[in-house]
């Protein structure tokens, strides 16, 4: 089943801007390898479910698969040929929203040529274009 | 070893004069600590990132300054890809500071022979030691790694007069049930009657169903 959230305070919500790039999540936190959004735009929670299983293919008996993105946004539309007017429609899908820079998946437990390869499987899915990325070095105090 | 940074003082303030800065392939960065002046500098993109890549905690600064300064924060563009800012933290020889430090897996556990999965869950730990003696990274053998044992932040060698800040408890890396694993990640199927909807908060159920009607 596609992910969704249990409780929410608005079943409807304005479509919104995606404007600027992600200041959270954007950083590899709990894998080796990340896969990051370079795009902004709308992920369905198929599409994130889709990815998932994918992946989970690959990975399964070696690595840790996680999952950074949640459909949080939930999107309207109107049935077939209704006429304009008597309110906004009904919740058909749910939505990740995406800001250029958040990592969309991690692998863990895996080498690199590994996650690359199931990283690009994986890209094909994403209605957003997609980089690899590592783990940054730890520094600092 | 300490890695050697070649830096100037920098003259211009402000983000203008730091992006012109960027532009010219170098880092704005600044020196402070032990109650002493605040310096601005400058160095080349290459040395702070090869200082990065080599997982450096303690630099030698030359040219604009001359002192031993650690890393205390790098500042990343959106992407993780480029060095926007550095902030170094002065230090002298034989003083005790924390610092981030690394844990890299290393071998072939023997767990994972036997049906398991090696899942490292910390991958750095924070530490108390003198300067000087701050790893670039902590190795961990896995090659004794059973099948359900674990290792844990307790288990790693410290350099002489250090000591963890991270819980010793906190699990580093352990062997699972790959099975076990798979299963947990499977999602559950949605139960009979259950409403492929989420609950609305402060309405209530009643309100729902005659607003249906």
């Amino acid at each position: 089943m596609a992910l969704m959230p249990k409780r929410v305070k608005h079943r409807k919500s304005q479509r919104r801007r995606i404007k600027g790039n992600a200041t959270r999540g954007n950083r590899v936190v709990f894998g080796d390898f990340g896969l990051q959004a370079t795009q902004p735009g709308w992920i369905k929670a198929q599409t994130i479910e889709a990815g998932r299983i994918a992946a989970q293919q690959y990975v399964r008996g070696e690595g840790r698969l996680y999952v950074r993105v949640f459909p949080h946004k939930s999107i309207t539309s109107r049935p077939l040929e209704t006429r304009m007017g008597k309110g906004k429609g009904e919740p058909e899908f749910w939505v990740a929203t995406v800001k250029p820079g958040t990592v969309l998946y991690e692998l863990g437990g895996v080498t690199e040529q590994q996650a690359r390869v199931c990283f690009a499987r994986l890209a094909h899915k994403m209605p957003v274009r997609v980089r690899f990325v590592k783990r940054r070095p730890a520094v600092g105090a | 070893m300490s890695d050697v940074l070649h830096v100037e003082v920098r003259r211009e303030r402000g983000s203008r004069a730091a992006r012109k800065l960027r532009q010219a392939g170098q880092i704005p960065a600044v020196l402070y600590g032990h109650g002493q002046e605040v310096v601005p500098l400058s160095l080349r993109h290459e040395e702070i990132e090869a200082a990065v890549r080599h997982r450096a905690h303690l630099v030698s600064l030359e040219g604009g300054v001359t002192e031993s300064a650690l890393i205390q924060s790098i500042q990343w563009d959106t992407f993780g890809v480029e060095i926007l800012h550095a902030d170094f933290y002065r230090v002298t020889k034989g003083e005790k500071h924390e610092a981030v430090v690394a844990i890299m897996l290393r071998g072939e556990a023997p767990g994972s022979k036997q049906g398991g999965v090696v899942q490292q869950l910390l991958h750095e730990v924070e530490i108390m030691c003198p300067v000087e003696l701050i790893p670039d990274v902590f190795e961990v053998s896995v090659n004794e790694l059973q099948l359900h044992q674990e290792f844990t932040a307790g288990q790693l060698k410290l350099p002489e007069g250090a000591s963890l800040i991270t819980s010793a408890d906190e699990v580093v890396v352990h062997c699972v049930d790959a099975a076990r694993m798979a299963a947990a990640a499977e999602e559950p199927a949605l139960a009979e009657g259950e409403v492929a909807e989420p609950e609305v908060i402060g309405r209530k159920k009643e309100e729902t169903e005659e607003e249906g009607d």
